[in-house]
């Protein structure tokens, strides 16, 4: 019985965790049923799902070159992704009428 | 992206597989199974849902996961050059102006929703194919792609493929990316036909486009509203890593992935970023610099293959020793020569211009 290494097994729960969370947000963009919620699920798995299978990842990397790329990777997802939710939230926000910020 | 992506996943198997017994191995290729059979199965999914759906927004979006997908599978193919070119061209850019040539369609059409499936106009006869007609074309599309695999499986693999000339030829070729050594050497006949397409392309659609200015900004540039406020930081960041990444794709295609087609669909995805925000707009003619950019690298790249007939003996021959700064500099011109006329076809205008503000 061969032992597993702890790099190994913190990799392994980053990366299922990181899965789970795309399922969560995946079942959520389909089952909810406005804009807003969808975003809401979407942006859960774009931000901690992507967040934990990069850093899986990187724990598997290979030298510290490839841990600076999966970061600058996770970075540019992680931007587009605030970007464009912000742009949609806002569109639907518009087409919904609601021009003026909500009331706190 | 996708490469690493993928290259990842190829060292991760394969660290596992040499550490783990022969039933590692197998779990392994059952994985790599699993992921081909799920990969393949969905293109072919999405293809159909492509074709046959009824509500044309959704087709594009399918599209657009098509182009993803696609990238993928050329990725798992161990063909990372196109890997990035499909992802890059076909997924970005195609996607982006089939998204500009939908919103044209519902503009002229009015009260269309987004979501509205297509109706031919009122008046107009049933565009509808009979059952037995569809059925019978179908059946004989089968018969005849089943009949080329079958001809294709029993054919024995040639002794001397092309592409092993190559691989062996690589020494002489001036770089070490064999892709590029094919693309910019051996067959660059081939490649000058491929950008003569692009410029016809952008050509004809000056001919048939009517209206130049319709693909543009979104309403917020309207004086009325104000620009989103994440946009600005956002081009403050990309457009640099774009400029950046053209750089880096277009150096790296000598020796690694990469090239002056990547490079000039990311360097276009970038125009057409600004275009979007309004940091670029249209312009009815295009100026003497587009237009010597625009042919620029056909220009170019005719002149030095003819110049071969002289200094090196052939026509497309470069003369020895000048293989790999000549390539360098055709590929640099060619990015820009690629870039322009799908930032133009998108723009669909004859020329861009900076916004004043």
């Amino acid at each position: 019985m061969e032992t597993i290494d702890l790099i190994d097994l913190v990799s392994i729960g980053l990366l299922l965790l990181g899965a789970l969370f795309f399922l969560t947000g995946t079942v959520g963009l389909l089952r909810f049923n406005n804009c807003f919620a969808r975003l809401h699920a979407l942006t859960k798995a774009d931000n901690v799902g992507l967040g934990c299978i990069a850093l899986g990842l990187m724990l598997q990397a290979e030298s510290g070159w490839a841990v600076a790329k999966i970061a600058l990777i996770w970075a540019l997802a992680q931007l587009a992704a605030t970007v464009s939710a912000h742009l949609i939230a806002r569109f639907s926000l518009r087409l919904g009428g609601g021009v003026r910020r909500m009331p706190p | 992206m996708i490469r690493a992506l993928a290259d990842d996943a190829v060292s991760g198997a394969a660290t596992g597989a040499a550490t783990g017994a022969a039933t590692d191995l197998e779990i392994a290729a059952l994985l790599w199974w699993a992921f081909d059979g799920l990969l393949a199965l969905g293109l072919l999914g999405l293809a159909y849902q492509v074709v046959a759906g009824r509500q044309l927004f959704r087709s594009v979006v399918l599209f657009i996961i098509y182009g993803l997908l696609m990238a993928v599978a050329w990725a798992r193919l161990a063909a990372p050059d196109l890997a990035l070119a499909e992802a890059a061209i076909g997924a970005g850019l195609t996607g982006a102006l089939l998204l500009s040539a939908y919103r044209n369609l519902i503009g002229t059409d009015g009260e269309e929703g987004p979501h509205a499936p297509i109706t031919p106009p009122a008046g107009a006869p049933p565009m509808t194919v009979p059952r037995w007609a569809a059925l019978f074309a179908a059946a004989l599309a089968g018969l005849l792609v089943a009949g080329i695999g079958w001809v294709a499986v029993g054919l024995q693999p040639p002794e001397q493929t092309a592409g092993r000339l190559a691989l062996e030829q690589l020494a002489e070729s001036g770089v070490e990316n064999p892709v590029t050594a094919v693309l910019l050497n051996f067959r660059s006949i081939d490649t000058i036909g491929e950008v003569v397409v692009l410029f016809v392309a952008f050509l004809a659609a000056r001919v048939v486009a009517q209206e130049l200015d319709h693909a543009g900004p979104g309403d917020w540039l309207r004086a009325s509203q104000r620009e989103p406020l994440l946009v600005g930081p956002l081009i403050a960041f990309i457009a640099p890593m774009a400029v950046l990444v053209t750089g880096y794709l277009l150096w790296a295609g000598g020796h690694q992935p990469g090239g002056a087609f990547q490079a000039g669909a990311v360097l276009a995805a970038l125009a057409v970023l600004l275009r979007l925000t309004g940091r670029l707009r249209p312009r009815l003619e295009p100026t003497l610099l587009e237009r010597s950019v625009l042919v620029g690298g056909v220009v170019l790249f005719s002149a030095i293959g003819l110049a071969g007939a002289g200094l090196a003996g052939a026509v497309l021959e470069y003369p020895p020793g000048w293989d790999y700064r000549l390539i360098l500099l055709i590929e640099t011109v060619l990015t820009l020569s690629i870039a322009l006329p799908l930032a133009l076809l998108f723009s669909g205008s004859g020329g861009l211009r900076q916004e004043v503000r």
